[in-house]
């Protein structure tokens, strides 16, 4: 990490997933990082050469190619029950070309 | 007590009806509950017969229920009505219980407290200006004050295990793919578990013969067949070997937590256990909370991406889709969860995965080949759940980098890192208020898990404790 981990970086971290900061959260994000830092050192000295990254607990395998039969169906209205703006089975949102 | 229920048909309507009033009145007082369920309309159409006839339950408010409101504790799903039921709300209901709540929780699922619900904390039934630890804190409190018997909850680093221990419950987060996890709003998946609350071991092993099973719906959800825990619980210690985590014990500062924790070990001795201690790596030990921080983080920064106000969830305006997704998305999430969202987006960039993601799931895999080591040996991993009783709901004294809080207060994640069954029961209390030891099995061993539990329970008497709420 190049650049320095200070309000206006964390700012536009926050932007990147979609949600704001203010000057003050963006600021207890900066202390909270100098503890997170200290916490990542201990990591860090781990020696983990030659070690695989363990991904999930077991790796057994679960997973399986079902038949292609149609099972648990939801209609078309219950896939938008919880949608604020519809219209004939459609969202509504504002124009994207204007 | 859940088996006596089922059995007792004649009061079906009379119990879960007094269940919920009580629940009312509690809400009052403890906060402990996002939404009431009236059972009325449930108890129309009960099934025949099951092995939760008639129960009166509870669920994590991250639990999706098919026209019931689920929150997740979190404002932005504040509107969210699932059109669908979880795996273990069918099971559930197909074996006659009765959901009357809808507990509270940390917002989605993130902390360790239970104060960050958007509907407030929930405060402890033991002494109410204490926390219930968290996240599944409202189901841990709504069996504790003796609402009902059993509340599913769900454990991604502790959050099942910590607040059985400050509710003074047994808490069971079993072997990962052992209970389906299809309909429950995730947090982080490599390490999310459903489990459950009950006031008694019994009650835990027909909770899991309910839960249990394959589910084509969870594709990490396990083939393997679901004993009869009731029939085969033992609690003969013969032969058992029982492993102390010796890291925990050392770094343990509370006096009657460590004579509590001594005693029960003698009387599990006597009980005829061999037990010694095992040490892990101090390093290991030290890394195992910021292994657990980015993993948790980094899979759930990705997770919830899809709640951005546009299907569904609350929505924000904006003229843009851009900026629907913002507002909804910072007026949606506290600022726990934005601070969470934020490291877990640092420790996925492209420079930093292999320093930090990659390697903290380098380390997981390292701790979790210690803990075979120590399995290979003993049946079973032990250790206090906490240092301390739940705290007050306005500390904030913890020193992060302590090995108090790096090791003590954070061991139970090494359930979560290797997937193994994992719980916690009551072993004392101190001030009035309860603290549990934690246990760690095998995987799929929730049979000897049991059966340890159930030697510890009747050593301190502690089966169905319950919280005089004041």
């Amino acid at each position: 990490m190049s650049e320095e981990m200070n309000k206006e970086y964390f700012k536009k971290l926050a932007k990147q997933l979609m949600f704001e900061l203010s000057d003050e959260e963006s600021e207890d994000i900066v202390k909270e990082f100098e503890t997170l830092n200290k916490q990542l050192a201990l990591l860090e000295k781990v020696n983990t050469d030659g070690v695989e990254p363990m991904v999930y607990p077991f790796e057994d395998e679960t997973t399986f190619l079902r038949e292609d039969e149609v099972t648990h169906v939801i209609s078309q209205e219950d896939a938008l029950a919880n949608v604020k703006d519809k219209i004939e089975g459609h969202f509504i949102l504002p124009k994207v070309v204007k | 007590m859940i088996k006596e229920m089922a059995k007792d048909v004649a009061n079906v309507k009379e119990r879960c009806q007094e269940a919920y009033q009580k629940a009312v009145v509690l809400q009052e007082k403890l906060n402990d509950a996002i939404t009431l369920v009236d059972p009325s309309e449930q108890l129309e159409s009960l099934p025949e017969g099951g092995l939760f006839h008639g129960v009166p339950i509870a669920l994590k408010d991250n639990v999706s229920t098919k026209g019931i409101l689920t929150t997740a504790g979190s404002r932005i799903l504040s509107n969210y009505v699932p059109v669908f039921d979880a795996e273990v709300v069918t099971k559930l209901k197909k074996e006659g219980a009765v959901i009357i709540a809808k507990a509270s929780m940390d917002e989605l699922a993130m902390g360790g407290t239970n104060l960050t619900c958007y509907t407030g904390p929930s405060l402890n039934p033991w002494d109410t200006k204490r926390m219930t630890g968290g996240s599944s804190g409202g189901s841990a409190a709504l069996v504790a004050s003796g609402v009902v018997p059993m509340a599913i909850g769900s454990d991604t680093g502790d959050s099942i295990r910590k607040p059985a221990s400050f509710c003074g419950i047994v808490g069971v987060k079993p072997t990962y793919g052992r209970i389906s996890r299809y309909g429950i709003i995730p947090y982080a998946s490599s390490l999310d578990h459903v489990g459950f609350f009950t006031r008694s071991i019994e009650d835990a092993c027909i909770s899991l013969q309910a839960l249990a099973g394959r589910d084509d719906r969870d594709m990490t959800s396990s083939y393997r067949e679901v004993p009869d825990y009731l029939s085969l619980l033992d609690s003969d210690l013969t032969d058992k070997k029982i492993a102390i985590f010796g890291n925990v014990q050392d770094a343990l500062t509370n006096e009657t937590t460590k004579d509590l924790f001594t005693n029960l070990m003698k009387q599990l001795e006597k009980k005829g256990a061999k037990v010694d201690v095992f040490h892990f790596s101090e390093d290991l030990m030290k890394a195992m909370l910021p292994t657990y921080y980015l993993i948790a983080n980094c899979e759930a920064t990705s997770n919830h991406s899809n709640l951005d106000g546009i299907r569904f969830g609350v929505h924000e305006k904006g003229d843009s889709m851009e900026e629907i997704m913002t507002n909804s998305r910072t007026k949606g999430f506290g600022l726990l969860i934005r601070k969470r969202f934020v490291i877990g987006s640092y420790g996925l960039f492209e420079e930093n995965q292999e320093k930090l993601f990659k390697k903290a799931q380098k380390v997981r895999r390292l701790i979790v080949d210690e803990l075979n080591e120590c399995l290979k040996e003993y049946d079973c991993l032990i250790a206090p759940a906490s240092n301390d009783i739940a705290p007050l709901l306005n500390d904030t004294s913890r020193d992060e980098l302590s090995d108090g809080y790096l090791i003590v207060e954070n061991h139970m994640v090494i359930g979560n890192f290797s997937g193994y069954p994992s719980m916690t029961v009551p072993m004392g209390m101190m001030d009035g208020c309860p603290i549990g030891v934690n246990l760690t099995c095998r995987a799929f061993d929730e049979v000897t898990m049991f059966g340890i539990g159930k030697a510890i329970e009747d050593i301190t008497g502690y089966k169905d404790l319950t919280a005089e709420v004041k």
